[in-house]
């Protein structure tokens, strides 16, 4: 399994990831000032392009990290999703909301970076190819702790870092970003069956992070 | 009571019953699976809260110094 070229585009397609009504609002919510901005920039002007950057790199950053783990890189592929977005933004068309296109080619940015690179380093063919062993692991028996409502923010911000690259990709693209799984099929190249079992894995390893560190709290 | 066969079984279509959004809680095997239920609850548990992760992390400002500095190497579109 690899990611080709060949759907990694830059330029974000017209479909916009389909989301739940409620969290398209919350994802894309109107932004004052952001539609002039865009007119402007399209046209050329510098100014209006630095309040596009200043409204949309934390988010674009964000998105990098948490794909990447990796603090040089987010930066780098922040800095390089916004030149494209320099390059490309004239061809904005309004078909889907500014900040879905953005963020579409800001995914696309960092998984042209992944494959550029061979793909992660414990490597996404590790975990979008699963051995014939590799099933979800099983819970069975295991009666401890449950995490619900005990798990905050950077708990999970951590334990997100902390999964290998390939479960990371998938859960971040489908869990915090909201893009549908035959959308993450389309842009890893793998079925919609095996977009849905690296994510079940995935989050099957988040709580085996989560409970461990729970335990481990636990114990102090 | 459930057994070990049931829970694995029920584990193994687990990705499938997400994606459906199905109410698993009126599942039968979660009515007699004390370690599923709970199981199910962490998992749906960390879907939800993925789900109110915002972004939170701002670049340095050298991205934007580094953006503007490959801007000026671009074909003049800038003013």
């Amino acid at each position: 399994m690899s990611i080709s070229s060949k759907d990694l585009a830059t330029t974000p397609g017209p479909t916009a990831p389909a989301k739940a009504p409620n969290q398209h609002l919350r994802r894309n919510p109107p932004i004052a000032g952001e539609a002039e901005a865009i007119q402007k920039a399209q046209a050329g002007d510098g100014p209006s392009f630095e309040i596009l950057y200043a409204l949309h790199k934390r988010r674009v950053y964000s998105l990098c990290l948490r794909m990447l783990g990796n603090v040089a890189e987010a930066e780098d592929l922040t800095q390089e999703a916004f030149l494209q977005l320099y390059r490309k933004i004239a061809t904005f068309r309004g078909d889907s909301a500014f900040s879905t296109w953005l963020h579409r080619l800001a995914v696309n940015v960092v998984l042209m970076h992944l494959r550029k690179k061979g793909l992660p380093q414990v490597s996404l063919e590790e975990t979008l190819e699963p051995s014939q062993e590799d099933g979800p692991r099983k819970d069975i028996g295991a009666r401890d702790l449950t995490l619900s409502g005990s798990v905050d923010r950077v708990t999970l911000e951590r334990a997100i870092e902390n999964l290998p690259p390939g479960y990371r990709l998938v859960f971040v693209l489908h869990d915090v970003e909201g893009y549908e799984h035959n959308e993450i099929a389309g842009m890893l190249e793998c079925s919609i069956g095996n977009s849905k079992s690296q994510l079940h894995k995935a989050r099957m390893k988040l709580r085996d992070l989560l409970r461990s560190g729970q335990r481990k709290e636990a114990v102090l | 009571m459930s057994n070990v066969r049931d829970c694995a079984s029920f584990q193994d279509q687990l990705p499938s019953l997400f994606e459906s959004g199905e109410d698993l809680s009126t599942h039968p095997h979660l009515e007699t699976c004390e370690n599923c239920s709970a199981l199910v609850r962490d998992l749906e548990y960390i879907a939800q809260q993925a789900k109110l992760l915002l972004p939170i992390h701002d670049p340095s400002p050298e991205v934007w110094e580094n953006i503007q500095t490959a801007l000026k190497k671009e074909p003049s579109r800038v003013k």
